[in-house]
């Protein structure tokens, strides 16, 4: 009876102390969910894709949103133009997308949140490009119906 | 008398159960780290010149101080250039307000020396809130943002909050 006593007391297996480690992950956990619910709604951009810095405190609102990387040009995720050099192929594309997105929006007009979806553009755009590529985007949006824009930066510090 | 004692240990031995809360943790985490984004995109409010079927009125003449000034900023090749409009100032008075800098380097501009310029007819007209931004072609975008910068504040002050982004007429 000693003897078998004395085996499980032997046989105990030592327990990993993990309240510190939970402790870690508990305030990782939280920083990340905080993290999250400061700007709910997160857009990934391309991955060789710059954005220029500003001191802007403003936060963008739902809008359509225009993606200008080195190469193409993106409508709400959806390539529309293609950029060579320092000229834009297929403006008249984003022209009549926009035209259309115009149309829409005044005709939905009595529904006050989504004529507010579509009155500006949310314009983001490589650090690297010229004035003339730009220029030519957000004259293209202004004749269609869009001289409003929200340009989409990056928060220094 | 030994059970006593057992339960006794037993109880004293009793812990949580943190392995499955660990397991949770560990799959949490790597999600929610891949989907952070560690950078925080902001916004500026910007617009391009349309045509207006509206003609312009005069309400009355109001006193200079409570002229509403624009100011044309060009970002041109080898220097920068400050100019302004008002309906209410003479041409003398804009003509005053004028200034060209001269750039050494078409990537670096004096963001500095135009902050101060556009501080100084902002203290003067103080009712001024519109900058009209004229880069030329080849002026960078990064370089439009900070202009744009430039001319929304100075030592946390507002300065011009309504830029418009025009290209060169003519």
């Amino acid at each position: 009876m000693a003897l078998g006593r004395k085996r499980t007391g032997s046989s105990k297996v030592p327990k990993l102390q993990l309240t510190s480690m939970m402790d870690m992950f508990t305030i990782i956990l939280i920083f990340l969910l905080f993290s999250f619910s400061n700007n709910p709604e997160q857009m990934s951009l391309d991955g060789d894709m710059k954005l220029p810095q500003s001191t802007s405190k403003l936060d963008y609102k739902d809008s359509i949103r225009l993606v200008l990387t080195r190469n193409e040009l993106k409508l709400d995720g959806n390539v529309i133009a293609t950029v060579k050099g320092e000229n834009v192929e297929g403006l008249d594309k984003l022209y009549d997308a926009l035209k259309n997105y115009r149309d829409v929006a005044d005709t939905l007009k009595k529904d006050v949140n989504i004529a507010e979806r579509k009155e500006h553009i949310l314009f983001l755009c490589d650090k690297e490009h010229s004035f003339k590529v730009v220029n030519a985007i957000v004259k293209t949006a202004g004749r269609a119906g869009y001289p409003n824009f929200q340009f989409g930066v990056v928060e220094t510090e | 008398m030994a059970l006593r004692s057992r339960r006794r240990e037993d109880i004293g031995d009793d812990e949580l159960e943190l392995v499955p809360v660990m397991n949770m943790f560990l799959v949490l985490i790597p999600f929610l780290l891949l989907s952070a984004s560690f950078y925080h995109i902001k916004a500026i409010n910007t617009s391009v010149p349309v045509l207006s079927s509206t003609s312009a009125t005069t309400k009355g003449k109001p006193s200079k101080a409570d002229a509403k000034v624009t100011v044309i900023v060009e970002l041109k090749e080898k220097a920068v250039v400050l100019t302004a409009t008002c309906d209410e100032l003479s041409y003398n008075d804009l003509v005053k307000l004028e200034t060209e800098m001269p750039v050494k380097n078409p990537e670096v501009y004096p963001m500095e020396k135009i902050s101060q310029h556009l501080q100084y007819i902002k203290d003067k007209y103080p009712k001024s809130d519109t900058v009209i931004l004229v880069p030329t072609q080849q002026v960078a975008y990064g370089t439009i943002i900070r202009t744009m910068d430039t001319a929304r504040s100075a030592n946390n002050a507002e300065l011009f909050p309504n830029v418009v982004l025009s290209g060169k007429v003519g």
